[in-house]
C-alpha cells in the first residue's frame, strides 16, 4: 500500500570540502536504505568516525522527555562500550546543563570548540561521568539538533578527543546538515511504522471480514485478497489469487446480470472506475463453471488515489454474497407465480404444463410432471425443455417408456416413498447405476443431465405424482439449495391438482344435476325468438338456485318463468324442481299467474324442512290484434325489462311478496303491450350483483348493455350480458346468473297465426 | 341489538344463524338487527333474516331491523319483506 514518506529536501548548506560532500552522499544512501531508526542511526554514527569525529553519539528524546542514546560510535570500540554502559547507569538529565540536553531543549546547535575540565565537570552526570570525559580527554564538540519540523527528536554529537583538530563553524554546518537528514529519516521511519500499524490493523480487519475483498492495481493485478475472496474465487488462499497471472481467474466463472444476460467484465464496477466512470453497485449472478454452483453477488468498488496526482492507484472491491437472500426472494416470487398459475385454472393438465414452463429455465433446463392416474399408472402429463429438439426427443421417450410404480428408483420411488431425491454430478457411470432402466439412462443422456431433483407432489392422504427437475446445458446446476424450493413447488402443485380433481368431480355432478333441472331445449314461440343463458356460481360448484322455464299452455298462450331459490346444493335443487313443476301444473289447470304463485307459495310452506323461499317472475304472453299482451307477475323478483327498438328500457310489473315465508303474500298482475322489434329480458339478481362489492355490473351497467340490444341478435345480446357479468366478477361468480329473453319478429304474428290455426 | 356489517350471503349466513341462537339474544325482550353497516344481502341472507324474525316471534320477542344500504333496502322492498318487518331509520327510534 502507499505510504507517504517524505524525500529529504535539497541541501541548503554548502559543504566546504568534497570529503564533507562524500559524507553527506554516503549518509543519504544509508538513510534511504533502511527504515529502522536504530540501525540507521548506528550507520550514521559510524560514518562520522573517524572522518569527522573520534566519538559520535546520537541521542533521542523519549515521549516522556527522558533522553536515551541510540547509537555510539568511536574509533576505539572500548570507549564506545564504556560510554554506553555509563549512559545506561547515569542517564542524561533532560533539564540539566549537558549540551545534549540543552540542544534538545532549545533546538539550537552548539559548537564547543574547546572544552576545559571545569566545563566538563559542570555538565557531567556525576563524578564517574566527569572522570570518564576528563580521562578520555574530551576536547572539542559539536551538538546538532535532530529537528523534524517544529519538533526536536534528539541530538547528534560529534567529539574530538585528545589533541586533534578543533571544530569550527564549517563543521557545525556540516553536522547540522547531517542531523537534519538523520532527523528526516527518523521521522519517516516513525511515519512509516504508524502507517504500517494502520495497515496491519486494516489488513487484520480485511482478512477477517466475511465479505470478500480484493484490491486490484491499474494493471489488473490483484495486490490483496482476503480469505473470503479466496473462498469465493475458488482459491486455496489469498496468495494464490495475488500471484495469479491477470486474466486467469475470471474465466473460471460465468457472470450474468440480474436478468440472466452474460456480462462483459468491462462492465464490472472496478474496471469502470479505472476508466474514469462512476459505477453504482452491481448485482451479478456468478456461476462457477466447474461445479455449476450459483452465487448472487453485490459488487461495490471504490478507489485509492494518489493524494498528489489524484491518479487511481488501486480499486478496492467488496463482493457481498447475497445468495441466500436472493435465492429466498426468487424462491418466493417463483412460488407465488406458480401458485398463481395453479389457482388460475381448474384444468390441471394445462396448469401443470405452465408450471413446467415456469420452472424452465428459471430453475432447471428440463422439467417433467408425472401423475398417478385412476388405474394406478404413472403418466407423464407435462414436460418442458429449453431446447425444442430435445423436448421432442424427451416426449418420444416418455411416451414409449412408462415406468411402473414398483420400480426401485427415480419417479416411482419418490411417488412410493413420498421423499424427494437429488442426484448431483451425474456422470454416465452414475447414470447407469442409479437408473435401472436403459430407457431412463438414455433419456437422461439425451438431455445431457448433470443434476436431477425429483420431488413428490403430495395430496391430502398420499403422493399423487412427482416433479422432475433436470439441469443439463446451462452452467448453473441444481444443488441441495434448490431442494427446499422444489419440495415446496411439489407440495403446492400436489394440493392444486388434488383440489382440481375434486372440483372437477363435483362440477360434473353439479352440472349433470343442473341440466336435469333446466329445460333441455326452448320451445319455438310463433312470431318470436327466444334465448336463455345460465352460469352457475363457479366458486361453490354446487347446484345453483336460479331456474327458468318456457312453456305453452291453454292453446296459444306462453309462459316465461325465471326464479331464484335461495340457498344452494341438493335442498335448493329440490325446491327448484318443485317450483318448476308446480308452476307448470298450475298453469295447465287454468290458474292465473297470481294464482300460480299462490299455489307455489303454499307448496313451499308445506315443505317439511321449514322456510324455503323463492323469488319468481312470470310473464304470460298472449296474442292481441297488432301486438302481444304481456301479464307480468312478480314475487320478490326483479321486474323484467322491455327494450324498445332504439334501446330504451322500461321495467314492467309491480313488486310482489317473495314466496314461502311471509304470510299472507301480496301479488298483483300488471299488463303491458309488446310490439314487433321489442325485446323482453328476464334476469336474476346474480346479473347486476356480479362483481360485488367492487366493480359490480349494476342495474345501470345492465341498462347500458340493453341499449345495444336492437343491433344484436338475441343470443349475442345474452352472451354480451353474460360476458360483462363474468368480467366484472373476474371469472368468479358468487351467485348464479340466469337470463331469459324474448324478441318479437317483425312479420311473425300473421304467419304464425295462420299456422296455429292450421294446427288447430 | 346485533350489528351486521359487510355482506350477508351464502358465505356469511351461518354466522348470523348461530348468533341468533346465542343466549344473549335469546333472553332479550327485543331483537334488533342493525343493518346500517350491511352493504349487501342476497336471497340466502334474506332467508336468514326472515328465519331470525320467525325465531324471535316464537320466543315472544319483538323484532326490528334498521335500514341497510341501498341494495339491502331495494331487495327488502322488491320482495316486499319490508312490509312484514318493522324497519327503523335508526336505533334511536327505540328510545321514543
Amino acid at each position: 500500500m502507499a505510504s507517504s514518506t517524505r524525500e529529504p529536501t535539497s541541501v541548503n548548506a554548502q559543504p566546504t570540502s568534497s570529503a564533507a560532500m562524500d559524507l553527506l552522499v554516503e549518509a543519504g544512501a544509508v538513510l534511504a536504505t533502511s527504515l529502522d531508526p536504530a540501525t540507521t542511526m548506528g550507520q550514521v554514527a559510524r560514518l562520522t568516525v573517524p572522518r569527522l569525529a573520534d566519538l559520535c553519539v546520537i541521542d533521542l528524546r523519549n515521549d516522556d522527555g527522558s533522553i536515551r542514546d541510540v547509537a555510539v560510535a568511536a574509533a576505539d570500540t572500548g570507549i564506545a562500550r564504556e560510554l554506553e554502559d555509563l549512559r545506561a547507569r547515569y542517564p542524561l538529565d533532560p533539564r540539566g546543563e549537558h549540551p545534549v540536553a540543552r540542544v534538545i531543549r532549545t533546538g539550537e546547535p552548539q559548537l564547543l570548540p574547546t572544552m576545559t575540565s571545569e566545563l566538563l565537570r559542570s555538565f557531567a552526570q556525576g563524578s564517574e561521568h566527569a572522570r570518564f570525559m576528563i580521562e578520555h580527554d574530551y576536547h572539542s564538540a559539536v551538538v546538532a539538533p535532530l529537528s523534524a519540523g517544529e519538533r526536536t527528536l534528539g541530538a547528534l554529537s560529534v567529539l574530538r578527543l585528545g589533541d586533534g583538530e578543533l571544530y569550527r563553524n564549517d563543521d557545525l554546518e556540516l553536522v547540522c546538515e547531517l542531523a537534519r537528514r538523520a532527523a528526516l529519516a527518523i521521522d519517516n521511519a516513525r511515519l512509516y511504522s504508524e502507517v504500517r500499524d494502520v495497515e496491519q490493523r486494516l489488513a487484520a480487519i480485511l482478512v477477517n471480514l466475511a465479505e470478500a475483498i480484493t484490491v486490484m492495481d491499474e494493471r489488473g493485478r490483484l495486490v490483496f485478497a482476503n480469505q473470503a475472496a479466496a473462498d469465493l474465487l475458488g482459491a486455496a488462499n489469498p496468495a494464490e489469487l495475488t500471484s495469479a497471472v491477470p486474466g486467469t481467474i475470471m474465466p473460471r466463472f460465468l457472470v450474468l446480470d440480474e436478468s440472466g444476460r452474460e456480462l462483459d467484465l468491462e462492465a464490472m464496477p472496478g474496471r469502470r472506475l479505472f476508466k474514469g466512470e462512476q459505477p453504482t453497485p452491481l448485482l451479478v449472478r456468478n456461476i462457477v463453471r466447474a461445479t455449476g454452483e450459483e452465487r448472487w453477488l453485490n459488487v461495490r468498488s471504490s478507489t485509492v488515489t494518489d493524494p498528489d496526482s489524484e491518479r487511481i492507484l488501486y480499486v478496492v472491491s467488496v463482493f457481498e454474497n447475497i445468495t441466500e437472500v436472493k435465492r429466498a426472494q426468487l424462491a418466493e416470487s417463483f412460488l407465488a407465480e406458480a401458485s398463481r398459475l395453479l389457482a388460475a385454472s381448474m384444468d390441471y393438465s394445462e396448469t401443470l404444463q405452465r408450471v413446467a414452463q415456469l420452472a424452465v429455465p428459471q430453475l432447471a433446463d428440463w422439467c417433467a410432471v408425472d401423475l398417478v392416474n385412476d388405474r394406478g399408472e404413472i403418466e407423464r402429463v407435462a414436460v418442458h425443455h429449453t431446447d425444442p429438439v430435445r423436448l421432442a426427443l424427451a416426449e418420444r421417450l416418455s411416451r414409449t417408456h412408462r415406468p411402473a410404480l414398483d420400480e426401485p428408483t427415480g419417479v416411482p420411488e419418490v411417488i412410493r416413498t413420498g421423499r424427494a431425491r437429488i442426484f448431483t454430478d451425474l456422470e454416465p457411470e452414475t447414470l447407469a447405476a442409479s437408473a435401472r432402466d436403459t430407457e431412463d439412462v438414455e433419456l437422461l443422456r439425451a438431455i445431457r443431465a448433470t443434476a436431477v431433483i425429483i420431488v413428490p407432489m403430495a395430496g391430502a392422504s398420499r403422493t399423487i405424482g412427482a416433479i422432475t427437475l433436470v439441469s443439463s446445458d446451462s452452467v448453473r446446476r441444481l444443488s441441495r439449495a434448490d431442494l427446499a424450493l422444489a419440495e415446496r413447488l411439489g407440495r403446492r402443485a400436489g394440493t392444486a391438482v388434488e383440489s382440481a380433481r375434486i372440483y372437477t368431480e363435483r362440477t360434473q355432478i353439479a352440472h349433470t344435476l343442473q341440466r336435469a333441472l333446466l329445460p333441455e331445449s326452448l320451445p319455438d314461440i310463433p312470431g318470436g325468438e327466444i334465448a336463455a343463458k345460465y352460469s352457475p356460481a363457479g366458486e361453490l360448484n354446487d347446484v345453483g338456485g336460479d331456474f327458468y322455464d318456457v312453456f305453452g299452455y291453454d292453446g296459444d298462450r306462453w309462459m316465461l318463468v325465471i326464479g331464484d331459490v335461495c340457498g344452494k346444493g341438493a335442498r335448493a335443487a329440490g325446491v327448484t324442481a318443485l317450483a318448476r313443476h308446480t308452476l307448470r301444473a298450475a298453469a295447465m289447470s287454468g290458474q292465473s299467474p297470481a294464482e300460480m304463485l299462490a299455489t307455489l307459495h303454499e307448496a313451499l310452506r308445506r315443505q317439511p324442512m321449514g322456510a324455503d323461499l323463492c323469488t319468481v317472475c312470470l310473464v304470460a304472453i298472449e296474442r292481441a290484434s297488432e301486438h302481444r299482451r304481456l301479464t307480468v307477475t312478480l314475487a320478490g323478483h326483479q321486474p323484467p325489462l322491455l327494450i324498445g327498438p332504439s334501446g330504451e328500457t322500461t321495467q314492467i310489473g309491480k313488486p310482489g311478496t317473495l314466496l314461502g315465508v311471509v304470510d299472507p303474500i301480496d301479488i298483483s298482475e300488471s299488463q303491458a303491450e309488446m310490439h314487433a322489434g321489442q325485446t323482453l329480458l328476464l334476469y336474476t339478481d346474480g346479473v347486476p350483483e356480479a362483481g360485488r362489492p367492487s366493480g359490480q355490473l349494476g342495474e345501470q351497467g345492465l341498462l347500458e348493455l340493453c341499449r345495444h340490444a336492437p343491433r344484436l341478435t338475441l343470443s349475442d345480446l345474452l352472451e354480451q350480458i353474460e360476458r360483462a357479468a363474468l368480467q366484472s366478477a373476474a371469472g368468479r361468480l358468487r351467485d348464479d346468473i340466469a337470463l331469459l329473453a324474448l324478441r318479437l319478429t317483425d312479420h311473425g304474428p300473421s304467419r304464425h297465426q295462420s299456422r296455429s290455426e292450421l294446427v288447430r | 341489538m346485533l350489528s351486521l356489517s359487510g355482506e350477508l350471503d351464502l358465505a356469511s349466513a351461518p354466522i348470523l344463524e348461530s348468533e341468533i341462537e346465542s343466549s344473549d339474544l335469546a333472553a332479550a325482550a327485543m331483537v334488533v338487527l342493525d343493518l346500517r353497516e350491511l352493504s349487501f344481502i342476497d336471497s340466502t341472507g334474506l332467508r336468514v333474516l326472515l328465519a331470525a324474525h320467525e325465531r324471535s316471534t316464537e320466543r315472544g320477542q319483538q323484532f326490528a331491523l334498521t335500514q341497510g344500504s341501498e341494495q339491502v333496502q331495494r331487495l327488502l322492498s322488491i320482495t316486499r319483506v319490508s312490509e312484514h318487518l318493522r324497519i327503523m331509520a335508526s336505533p334511536d327510534e327505540l328510545l321514543v
